[in-house]
């Protein structure tokens, strides 16, 4: 039995807006914390004190990866799709083909970002390892292998 | 790479629309950032001789270095300027407050923000990623302060942090709250009433840059082993069951500031009637999760008599909470002002001035809290608070009543708090700490961390001989001698510093009291805790995350030195609006002189004076005014300040009045 990295499963139900899943996310891909370099969105609704998690759902036919004209989404070694940011021409297709738009735009580096599952990261996710409320856990996929 | 601060301060004045910025590391230096930085600012900008409504008074907004980063609880705010709270005259003070609100200042490129002036029509402060400006309120003016978020978030979008008045600082009620998101707030020194009085309804902020951090993966590290870090438990946690049973993080509790991932213990859900959860934290949050909390209100000693206020009922309590936070009013008004209307009702006083009342009636408390928000019928007289009520209503009502209000409100205008005679639980000899700390702070003090002092009390409450024994250990190692907490009246001035340094360095890193400094490991249960000799936690967490974010490794003897040098900053500001030993003496000593509530103990007016001396001298500040030595001021580095404060020593006319109102009521 195979082990395939799986996606994160969100529970905003229970999330508290502390960010922690942002900026350990920005800390560990930029460097810095900065929510807009972020992977993934926290956004709370005042008037209805509801909160919305935007991540990427990891689709098993990530349609990102199919309107990307310049070949820089690609599937590493997880089978994670990833943004390979010297290809990418800052068209913007993969966001408008996300069907959740959880590709986001940061106009002040102009880059793509997408989440990859910390790549590289053998604990898995960051954000999965830090919120303090288990609104966001990841799902490891098994892959059976044929008998 | 260095991190931490931004690098700017925003300037606007307010009466000719002017906006500028200075360099945030003209500060960082000496006094790092958050409260420390704001007492400089205050001391060097704030001129001598002013009314907390006066032009002239700043609005000092600050956050520190961690702000913005994953340093757990480091999304907080501190707000600093003239409190019109304070009692009988403005001084200078401080209120923090958790949220989002610091981290967007930090991610739209600032560290602060200084406002002076007033805008001769209701303005709003509008920051965007540098830039700022001032946009006409006049739509605002009169929303409460959950709608005016929500408007403001509307028209910047939903990630957009916003500080507004609510109706009661619009109307310069004097415990009027800066409000933010649903249940934050700079609420205890009415800071509320000095924007109302500046034409200033909000500030809206939206940022999209980061703060830099020196070493991500040490803070990932830090941050990680923190995990979710258990805070102190509550006051009566060890000798009931409360805290064992009490919900873990993962079990829905609200966050009151971003980047924490604590498992805080005082934040609860009420629900409002159209089914919304409602957030609320401390005084509020726990109305509604125990139904006797208001009982705790209750306090017979001493010739003083307070009955207890009454809970409404869950549903009842989290409506009245959005209320007060919408209205903009410092929920604890109630936790005074409820028992008093009270008591009125026992002693047979069923109105005042013709304005019936019934604090135990729900509907009336609500439409009292509006009165309060819009100065109208008993509201107008309350709400200039407690104090300057029963100096109005004094001759009109039994003498008492004006005793006991007094009483309620004896720290210069701030409730009764930590003090170990009304609310809160201080046997010896946390309350002398405590009285050491009202004697030389500008608000009302939190011993240690702001639970820190609550469960060493609840330690010696639970048993006495193994708490003493457990105690003996953890001085010799935080304070360098054994009986640093032994339940005696002396050389007890030691820890009220440390305290007080403590919390100055939590205000301007800055972190969340609730969690630091973290004096002990909160055991998991009685029978752990019994078994347990050495208690001692671990002291450094707050070094190890400021080094992780700036890069910039400081020891902790370094630390207190600058903690030391704004809280001597902060004295010299309560000498500059004529505070000074004789007087505090005088106001505080008979408030001590009450048995505490959880062990009789007490102190007259010599030993009052004798642990001020102990404390003034411990200081390095002269005995006779309590202000700091030319020495001391020169070993901080303060030399600059000498001449101002040689000037107030000789001027006696600056001298606040000695002479107590609670005195008054002792020798009738």
């Amino acid at each position: 039995m195979g082990l395939k990295m799986g996606k994160i499963r969100t529970n905003a139900s229970v999330c508290r807006e502390c960010q922690a899943c942002t900026l350990a996310c920005s800390l560990y891909h930029e460097g810095e914390c900065n929510l807009s370099l972020a992977r993934l969105q926290v956004i709370k609704d005042m008037a209805r004190y509801e909160f919305q998690i935007l991540i990427c759902q990891h689709c098993e036919s990530p349609e990102c990866l199919a309107a990307c004209p310049s070949e820089a989404i690609v599937l590493n070694e997880q089978g994670v799709a990833v943004i390979r940011d010297d290809l990418c021409v800052r068209c913007g297709a993969c966001a408008e083909a996300c069907p959740y738009s959880v590709l986001f735009y940061n106009e002040a580096r102009d880059r793509y970002l997408k989440c990859d599952l910390c790549a590289g990261r053998p604990e898995g996710p960051l954000c999965v390892a830090i919120c303090p409320v288990g609104a966001l856990t990841l799902e490891a996929e098994s892959v059976t292998e044929e008998a | 790479m260095a991190g931490g601060w931004s690098g700017r301060i925003l300037d606007v004045d307010l009466t000719t629309g002017q906006i500028g910025w200075r360099d945030t590391h003209r500060y960082t230096r000496d006094y790092l950032g958050g409260r420390a930085m704001a007492s400089r600012i205050a001391w060097d900008e704030i001129p001598d001789g002013i009314d907390a409504f006066d032009p002239e008074n700043r609005i000092i907004i600050t956050t520190g270095p961690l702000t913005g980063t994953l340093a757990p609880t480091s999304g907080r705010t501190v707000m600093s300027n003239l409190s019109p709270r304070l009692y009988p005259k403005a001084w200078y003070t401080h209120s923090t407050l958790g949220g989002w609100f610091g981290a967007e200042m930090k991610y739209a490129s600032f560290d602060g923000i200084i406002i002076k002036g007033k805008s001769p029509r209701p303005v709003y402060l509008e920051i965007r990623d540098g830039h700022a400006r001032l946009v006409d309120a006049g739509d605002l003016w009169g929303m409460d302060a959950r709608q005016t978020q929500i408007t403001l978030k509307e028209r910047m979008g939903a990630q957009a942090q916003i500080l507004t008045i609510g109706p009661a600082g619009e109307n310069w009620v004097r415990f009027a709250t800066v409000q933010h998101a649903e249940d934050n707030a700079a609420g205890h020194s009415g800071f509320g009433a000095v924007w109302g009085s500046k034409n200033l309804k909000a500030i809206a902020i939206r940022g999209t840059n980061g703060v830099a951090v020196a070493h991500p993966e040490r803070l990932m590290r830090e941050v990680l082993e923190l995990g979710t870090y258990k805070i102190a438990p509550f006051s009566g946690a060890l000798y009931t069951s409360l805290y064992t049973k009490t919900k873990t993080a993962r079990e829905h509790r609200p966050v009151c500031s971003q980047a924490c991932t604590f498992n805080c213990q005082v934040g609860n859900y009420g629900k409002a009637s159209d089914g919304r959860r409602i957030p609320g934290h401390c005084v509020g949050g726990i109305a509604w999760m125990t139904p006797d909390f208001l009982k705790a209100t209750r306090y017979s000693g001493g010739g003083v008599e307070i009955p207890p206020a009454r809970n409404f009922g869950m549903c009842e309590e989290a409506e009245l909470h959005e209320l007060c936070n919408s209205l903009g009013l410092d929920s604890w008004f109630r936790l005074v002002m409820q028992p008093w209307f009270v008591r009125c009702q026992q002693l047979g006083v069923r109105q005042i001035r013709g304005f019936a009342f019934d604090p135990n009636d729900v509907l009336w408390f609500e439409q009292f809290m509006r009165d309060l928000a819009y100065r109208r019928g008993l509201g107008a007289i309350f709400a200039d608070d407690l104090m300057r009520a029963m100096d109005e209503l004094e001759g009109e009502l039994p003498e008492e009543l004006i005793a006991l209000g007094r009483r309620l409100e004896f720290a210069f205008g701030f409730p009764a708090h930590r003090e170990g005679r009304f609310w809160d639980e201080e046997p010896l000899p946390f309350w002398v700490i405590s009285a050491m700390m009202y004697a030389s702070e500008t608000r009302d003090p939190t011993i240690g961390g702001h639970h820190s002092s609550l469960l060493l009390a609840d330690f010696i409450l639970a048993d006495r001989e193994v708490s003493r024994r457990q105690f003996r250990i953890l001085s010799e190692k935080v304070w360098g001698y054994p009986d640093a907490l032994e339940p005696t009246f002396e050389h007890k001035a030691p820890v009220a510093i440390w305290s007080q340094h403590q919390h100055m360095l939590i205000d301007s890193f800055p972190l969340c009291d609730f969690s630091f400094p973290r004096i002990i490991v909160p055991p998991e249960s009685r029978e752990e805790w019994l078994a347990t000799e050495d208690l001692t936690g671990d002291l450094d967490i707050d070094l190890r995350l400021f080094a992780a974010v700036t890069g910039i490794e400081l020891s902790r003897a370094e630390v207190f030195l600058i903690a030391e040098r704004a809280f001597t900053l902060e004295r010299l500001m309560l000498a500059r609006a004529g505070r000074h030993r004789q007087m505090e003496e005088q106001w505080l000593a008979p408030h001590f002189m009450l048995p505490c509530r959880a062990d009789g103990t007490y102190i007259d007016a010599a030993g009052f004076a004798r642990i001020l001396d102990e404390y003034f001298a411990a200081r390095g500040w002269d005995l006779e005014y309590g202000w700091p030595q030319a020495e001391t001021l020169r070993r901080l580095g303060l030399e600059d300040a000498i001449p101002a404060l040689e000037a107030y020593r000789r001027d006696r006319t600056r001298l606040i009045t000695s002479e107590s109102p609670l005195a008054v009521h002792l020798s009738s």
